[in-house]
């Protein structure tokens, strides 16, 4: 008041200029406050950091803290594509930075059916090729090598889509190069063939009784604030089609391609290189005019002839919708969260708004447990069908995977004439008990055909191929919400129209021949014939036949008619590796297939459960008295996954009571002065 | 206008005559304009300091009737509802002599159950049981005590059914919101008490953890401490 008596006394300033001011100050004061309350946080903040408690040791047990800063590791892909056949080189490069003595260990995903048949590592000028062995011979020969202080690296297979790789004794500022090449068939189906390199494992739900849990669940980096994504990856197609083509795409990745001519065309990555958090996609499409029917490719390697055959049933004529009992099985699990939830849920209702009457339909979620939507499945009347729809937008993402329960209530083992009965599964499969889960779905799938929907950046695609396979259904897979219509759209065709059954293959006599996989899967609408074949001699013909509709289809392949092609043979025997594999789960001795799978894999150089690859640097670089760390490389997130909703968090531990009460306080004080001084202004 | 506020001052008397108030009011719209500010801010100021207040007295307030179904729990209701449409109850007392603290811990360490008390963290061991009792809490309520317990601090815990047991601090640490391997239930008796750090931010929400380690007093101390390695592939 002295203050605006003064003002008064000495300026003669009209008073609203005077109110102005005042109330400048008070803001001021106010402001000042605020500040300074902000300063003294951040002070007490700073001090608290410190010295948690004044005058005592902070203990820290043991744990893991941050994921090491060194190495680093980049990695840099190339593809060669060629037809149908696509070879690859992934390079990982682990560079050291540090002044330590490192071995590196980073978990990584490959293609499902990738044969993986050479491995080599360069340090400095020098390669060295590494060598096929039996597992745990490799692991000795590693541990020797990392003992002595040679460099030297191992690379093991966890799952058919998981791998490690360990590498030893990276010297201080030193950079060691892995290099890994496989060999891959490339999908074509839909009129559309593709390319998927997945590039990293989403982090898996492991129920009890994994014993190697450890070994496919690398740690995850933290969603931190100013924390880059670990693994850049740069990618590069060199794609010839072999016929003119119409379309390149890449889904999920900006990518810029450049048109050798109508067949070629070289791919690259638009931003140079990418986090390694979501699967790469490539799809071709060739003109209309020239979409291949048939392929053969043929490969002379010793005395056998290796082949692989594409062939592409022609469209079905004609829809003959039966009655079908759909049940809906949705992934409700804390992976699920975030994006991945999204898109099921719109996959989901898309496939309910589709039902007729006459269907009769059910919904099942699971997380840490599993419900149903209906006790049985009910007529998918108008009500019914909405009702689904609510619930279905209803649910929530989170907690465990316990998908045994779901199946459980999915398939019940039944087999009925009256109906077609389709279990629809929608889920990232990840899970760590896939063999415990084939084995229950080929105990009670009885009548029913399992059809998959992969969903999310970086579902377990071995998981969900071989689910459909063991289901005799498809598997589809969604990677982004935009897609849900289309993919849902290719699906609902191959629900609906007529499969192709009982295909046979006929070889001729001379040509001994042995083909995977021995027995032909029903083939869907848009799916073609593939078989590896290996043959020894490429003479007569080969006689295709199967029934759709009630109708016979026939096909003749002439043998002598290939186009040669290399890296049949890896094909070919990664191909028996899987159904020596699967053997197992239809009762086949464990011993003998180990046994099988190891002639195998040493005589074709491929890397299978059984089998590793190794390799050793010649001179020790390590003297005895440097130590060597060990460093296992964290993984990203996979992108739109949810870390807390994965992993859970500490419980939180504070109220906004005390921002409550400050700010309450200066919005009074505030507004008192604001009214005090318009009175007394006026 | 111009007398009322003279009375209102009542010093003004003694002021030199001021020029009479030629064009000197705001326009009326910009009074009213400010009248309006001012009682938005007020009101505001209003429901914010009362929503902090409320946030407060509730705490201090479920305490009470908390101890009262406490007292059912110890004669032998298991699941005794501190209100009757509370969706959480009392599984164990806390309390530190040294300090005079007593607190009731609540099943549940979600935010639900933590604004009436600390929460025992579901899935992991009960207070009082072998394993890892987990108890989450806020820092400016009911574990705003946990920045004064010092190593060698004594907590009591009673059990539903009577029990005691004494538990002494053994370290305490700053953690990650993400470090749920503090939350693994190998290895000897003890309490983990999380809340959250640091004490004096005003706001909730933040990432950091402020975890007191106390282990059971009446146990062999284990000494090679066991390696505490990753648990994501426990959940």
């Amino acid at each position: 008041m002295k203050y605006l008596q003064k003002k008064s006394l000495a300026g003669k300033i009209v008073l609203d200029l005077i109110v102005s001011v005042v109330l400048a100050a008070a803001m001021g004061i106010v402001a000042g406050v605020a500040l300074a309350g902000v300063t003294l946080l951040f002070a007490s903040q700073a001090e608290a950091a410190e010295a948690p408690l004044q005058g005592t040791l902070l203990l820290r047990p043991p744990g893991p803290g941050e994921p090491l800063s060194a190495p680093l590791l980049s990695t840099a892909v190339a593809f060669r594509v060629c037809g149908m056949v696509a070879r690859a080189r992934v390079v990982q490069t682990f560079r050291n930075s540090s002044a330590d003595w490192y071995e590196g260990v980073y978990v990584l995903p490959l293609p499902d059916d990738a044969a993986v048949d050479r491995l080599r590592v360069r340090v400095g000028e020098r390669t060295i090729e590494g060598e096929i062995q039996e597992r745990a011979l490799a692991q000795r020969t590693y541990d020797a090598a990392r003992r002595y202080g040679t460099r030297a690296a191992l690379m093991d297979q966890e799952r058919p889509n998981i791998f490690t790789t360990r590498v030893a004794n990276i010297g201080p500022q030193e950079t060691i190069v892995v290099e890994l090449e496989y060999q891959e068939a490339v999908r074509y189906v839909d009129g559309r063939f593709s390319l998927r390199f997945p590039m990293v494992i989403g982090p898996r739900y492991i129920p009890h009784g994994v014993a190697d849990a450890p070994r496919i669940t690398p740690a995850v980096l933290r969603p931190r604030e100013g924390r880059a994504p670990v693994n850049p990856v740069s990618i590069r197609v060199e794609l010839d089609a072999g016929m003119p083509l119409a379309q390149v795409s890449s889904p999920y990745h900006r990518v810029d391609v450049k048109v050798l001519d109508e067949a070629r065309r070289e791919i690259t990555l638009a931003e140079g290189s990418t986090p390694a958090n979501r699967d790469f996609v490539l799809h071709w499409v060739p003109r209309r005019e020239s979409a291949p029917r048939l392929a053969w490719f043929t490969e002379k390697k010793g005395e056998r002839y290796y082949a692989l055959l594409m062939l592409m049933p022609p469209a079905a004529a004609g829809e003959q919708r039966l009655p079908r009992e759909v049940v809906f099985v949705l992934d409700t699990s804390g992976s699920m969260a975030g994006a991945s939830i999204r898109q099921a849920r719109e996959a989901l209702e898309l496939a309910l708004a589709r039902l007729v009457p006459e269907d009769r339909f059910n919904v099942i979620e699971f997380n840490s447990t599993a419900q149903a939507l209906f006790p049985q499945a009910r007529e998918a009347s108008a009500v019914r069908v909405e009702r689904a729809i609510r619930w279905v937008r209803g649910l929530e993402a989170r907690g465990g995977t316990e998908m045994a329960q779901a199946l459980d209530l999915a398939l019940d083992g039944r087999d009925s004439d009256e109906r077609v009965r389709q279990v629809i599964f929608l889920t990232d499969g990840a899970i760590g008990n896939e063999e415990q889960l084939f084995r229950l779905m080929r105990e009670r799938l009885g009548g029913s055909r399992l059809f998959t929907i992969g969903i999310g950046s970086a579902p377990n695609s071995h998981f969900m191929r071989k689910a459909a396979e063991l289901g005799r259904g498809t598997f589809t897979y969604i990677g982004r919400v935009d897609e849900v219509g289309e993919k849902m759209a290719a699906l609902f065709a191959k629900l609906e129209a007529p499969v192709l059954k009982g295909v046979t293959l006929r070889w001729p006599e001379q040509a001994r021949v042995e083909a995977w996989p021995a027995r032909i899967p029903d083939l869907y609408a848009g799916e073609p014939l593939v078989v590896s074949a290996a043959l020894e001699r490429l003479e007569g013909e080969l006689r295709v036949s199967g029934v759709r509709a009630g109708r016979i289809w026939e096909a003749h392949v002439p043998l002598s008619a290939g186009e040669g092609s290399a890296g049949m043979g890896s094909l070919w025997a990664r191909a028996k590796v899987a159904a020596l594999m699967d053997s197992m789960r239809e009762g086949a001795p464990p011993e003998k297939v180990r046994g099988q799978v190891i002639a195998l894999a040493i005589a074709h150089r491929l890397m299978t459960k059984y089998t590793s690859f190794v390799a050793v640097d010649r001179t020790p670089a390590r003297s005895a008295d440097a130590q060597l760390k060990l460093a296992e490389l964290p993984t990203n997130l996979p992108e739109g996954w949810e870390y807390d909703k994965v992993f859970g968090e500490l419980p939180q531990g504070a109220t906004d009571s005390r921002f409550a009460l400050l700010t309450g306080l200066l919005c009074l004080l505030l507004g008192i002065s604001m009214l005090w001084f318009r009175r007394s202004a006026v | 206008m111009r007398h009322e506020h003279e009375l209102c001052l009542g010093v003004e008397c003694a002021w030199p005559p001021v020029p009479p108030p030629v064009a000197r009011r705001p326009p009326r719209a910009q009074r009213r304009v400010r009248l309006a500010l001012a009682i938005a801010l007020l009101a505001l100021g209003g429901w914010q300091f009362g929503r902090g207040a409320w946030l407060q007295a509730k705490a201090w307030l479920a305490q009470v009737l908390i101890a009262q179904a406490w007292q059912r729990t110890l004669a032998g209701d298991a699941r005794a509802k501190p209100w009757p449409w509370a969706d959480t109850w009392p599984v164990a007392r806390l309390s530190v002599p040294s300090l005079g603290i007593e607190r009731y811990v609540l099943e549940g360490a979600d935010g639900a159950a933590l604004a009436f008390g600390p929460g025992h963290l579901r899935g992991t061991a009960l207070p009082g049981e072998q394993g890892n009792s987990v108890i989450g809490g806020h820092r400016d309520t009911h574990l705003a005590f946990l920045r004064r317990l010092a190593p060698g601090a004594q907590i009591v815990v009673e059990t539903r059914s009577g029990g005691r047991r004494r538990y002494a601090v053994r370290y305490t640490q700053v953690l990650d919101r993400y470090d749920i391997w503090a939350t693994r239930q190998e290895g000897p008796a003890r309490l983990t008490l999380v809340t959250c750090f640091p004490f004096d931010a005003l706001r909730a929400g933040g990432t950091q953890r402020y975890v007191v380690w106390a282990y059971a007093v009446d146990q062999p101390k284990n000494r090679g401490r066991e390696r505490a390695d990753r648990t994501s592939h426990l959940l």
